[in-house]
């Protein structure tokens, strides 16, 4: 560009800002990125029609997903029934709104504890280190060798099946990978001048790593969150498909996929499994857009 | 290179000992102990409290908990990992029965992932930016949200039920007259495991390529006046590599623990499907066992990716 272009440009830039016509930047300049990042916003918006149509579920059906209606067995859709209805009559719309609470309660909330806990240990325990900290590690690397789906199933069998065990089962499973991250970011954060500065003035120890330096490590725990929140709605989903997961009497979007296991079901009721699969794979793919455009957003070492 | 190996195994040894002792306790605190399981239920009001103590005695049972642990620990070691609650199986000729399934299946998504997952992403680092490259982002992406088993049911429909082209499932028939007439059996199994993987392997050895590709040693490379084949392939992807070892590495837990509910859709007898049926059937012993076991393959396949690495790497052993 030629410098009497360049000069013009910036000619015009200074007459918008004398105009008022340019915001000076406010709000978060992460948020501004991930804003600006499509595939996020597209997760974003499905995120929020299925999470929301779920939460206003009673508004959206007038059936009741537990409702046995044995005059309308296997109905194929209709309008009356967007999605049919299953072998005992139950409409499958209402069961997948309602499901939804209970599949992303466990998704997200598992994966909300999770962090609590892990980053929670990890920040104190990385940034105290000495005995505390190698303790922890170790804790967290006996959780870790498992094999994931193999630790869940080993928990169920051991403490049985209910939705609060489910819970329970995930966190233990997945607090290992937040503890990981938060105390390697501890330990580089740990070094840095105001941390020194703040020890100095003698601020306590709880102080500085959940007030101060946390929120710097905050960036990327959010992408974890946002990872995990899918991978246990995956799991959520397989468990129970299995019938391993969530009681069946309780309607869970892998619940309702479960009636897949039989060969007929798959053949001939399409609108008994399909529906809710793309349902799942559509909520676990806006999540993981979501999550990759925090990624994008908030680690700068990251371009491409 | 041999210091690092024993460096590694240091760690690698008391691991295990803590996770089997864990086991052996969660087999202690799981109702039941030998000897309730060797009674037949309809003489069990014939025995007295003294003859229990007897039996228990006899076999070591009242020993205290380190000891038995001791003594289990032996017999593991040796081989011998107990019986199964159901029909009282060794456990050990369960697992030997099964695994040779696994590993097949395992293998398969293992070679196939790799292979389609590094082609892709080395293709989508070259094309970086264009058409090619976004559409391969997003097929990625949905290769790690659609759940498995889901993607599974579909092929199973499309492929085994209305097309008819390939079987509905299980490994050997009794039908089959040599090993290689159940190729088409492992097929559909094979393929959607390996496509959370393949997606997975895509997505790192993309940015992995990206990353050696923007090196000063491609420069150097493309200045000596290199064709790009070469500087891409031989400069290029050897150093991406290190990463995509690693990765494979990581993803081997989710392989295992995929295979378990891929085992359970297709009615593959494998370790993952023996599994599924030990919880369904609180079949305490087979189901620590069967974990014990795969804690065990975790930890043999993370040290063989660290020495892996190592090898591709001087930094990592130097280190």
């Amino acid at each position: 560009m030629s410098s009497s272009a360049l000069n013009k440009k910036f000619d015009r830039i200074r007459a918008q800002e004398e105009a008022g016509l340019l915001k000076t930047s406010t709000g978060n300049r992460a948020l501004r990125k991930m804003m600006s990042n499509r595939l996020a916003m597209v997760g974003l918006i499905i995120f929020s029609i299925i999470l929301l149509s779920s939460i206003f579920a009673p508004l959206l059906t007038s059936h009741d997903p537990q409702k046995i209606d044995l005059r309308s067995m296997l109905n194929s859709p209709s309008w009356d029934h967007i999605f049919g209805t299953d072998r005992t009559g139950r409409d499958v719309f209402a069961r997948i709104l309602y499901g939804g609470r209970v599949s992303i309660l466990v998704g997200l909330g598992s994966a909300l504890l999770s962090a609590v806990i892990g980053v929670g240990i990890g920040c104190y325990t990385g940034y105290r280190g000495g005995w505390i900290d190698v303790v922890a590690l170790r804790v967290s690397e006996i959780f870790m060798s498992f094999p994931q789906i193999i630790l869940v199933l080993l928990l169920v069998s051991i403490v049985g099946q209910s939705l609060i065990n489910l819970i329970i089962i995930f966190v233990l499973s997945g607090w290992g990978s937040m503890y990981r991250l938060s105390r390697a970011r501890m330990l580089s954060l740990r070094e840095e001048e105001y941390v020194q500065a703040l020890q100095s003035f003698g601020v306590s120890t709880v102080k500085i790593c959940y007030k101060h330096i946390l929120p710097n490590a905050l960036g990327p725990i959010m992408v974890n969150v946002t990872l995990t929140t899918a991978m246990f709605i995956l799991a959520e989903a397989g468990l129970s498909f299995l019938g391993l997961g969530v009681p069946l009497s309780i309607p869970t979007w892998g619940n309702i996929l479960n009636v897949a296991q039989d060969l007929r079901v798959l053949q001939n009721n399409w609108w008994m499994w399909l529906p809710v699969g793309l349902v799942i794979s559509l909520f676990v793919l806006s999540v993981n857009f979501i999550g990759d455009g925090l990624r994008d957003s908030t680690d700068s070492t990251l371009q491409g | 290179m041999l210091t690092f190996i024993l460096r590694r195994l240091l760690i690698t040894i008391p691991m295990l000992l803590v996770i089997s002792f864990l086991i052996y306790l969660g087999l202690e605190l799981t109702p039941g102990d030998a000897v309730s399981y060797m009674i037949n239920p309809e003489l069990a009001n014939q025995i007295t409290a003294e003859q229990l103590d007897q039996m228990r005695e006899a076999l070591g049972l009242n020993k205290s908990f380190l000891e038995r642990y001791s003594i289990w620990l032996f017999h593991v070691l040796q081989g011998d990992f107990g019986h199964s609650l159901s029909g009282g199986v060794a456990i050990s000729t369960i697992v030997l029965d099964r695994l040779p399934a696994t590993l097949e299946l395992s293998i398969f998504a293992l070679l196939f992932s790799t292979l389609i997952g590094c082609f892709f992403g080395t293709i989508s680092a070259l094309r970086r930016g264009s058409a090619t490259d976004s559409t391969l982002t997003v097929v990625g992406m949905l290769g790690v949200s659609i759940p498995e088993f889901f993607f599974g049911l579909v092929a199973l429909l499309v492929f085994a039920l209305n097309l008819g082209w390939l079987p509905v499932g299980g490994r050997l028939l009794p039908e089959y007259d040599s090993y290689w007439d159940h190729l088409p059996n492992i097929i559909l199994p094979g393929v959607v495991l390996s496509l959370m993987m393949t997606a997975g392997v895509m997505r790192y050895s993309r940015s992995a390529m990206l990353d050696s590709l923007s090196r000063e040693f491609i420069r150097t490379a493309r200045s000596k006046g290199l064709p790009e084949w070469r500087i891409n392939l031989i400069h290029g992807f050897r150093v991406a590599l290190t990463p995509v070892v690693v990765l494979i590495g990581f993803r081997l837990p989710t392989l295992i623990g995929g295979s378990v509910i891929i085992e359970t859709v297709f009615q593959w007898p494998g370790v993952g499907n023996e599994f599924i049926l030990a919880v369904r059937g609180s079949d305490y012993p087979l189901v620590m066992m069967i974990a014990l076991f795969s804690v065990f393959a975790m930890l043999m396949a993370s040290l063989i990716v660290d020495i892996l690495t190592a090898l591709i790497d001087p930094r990592v052993r130097l280190g």
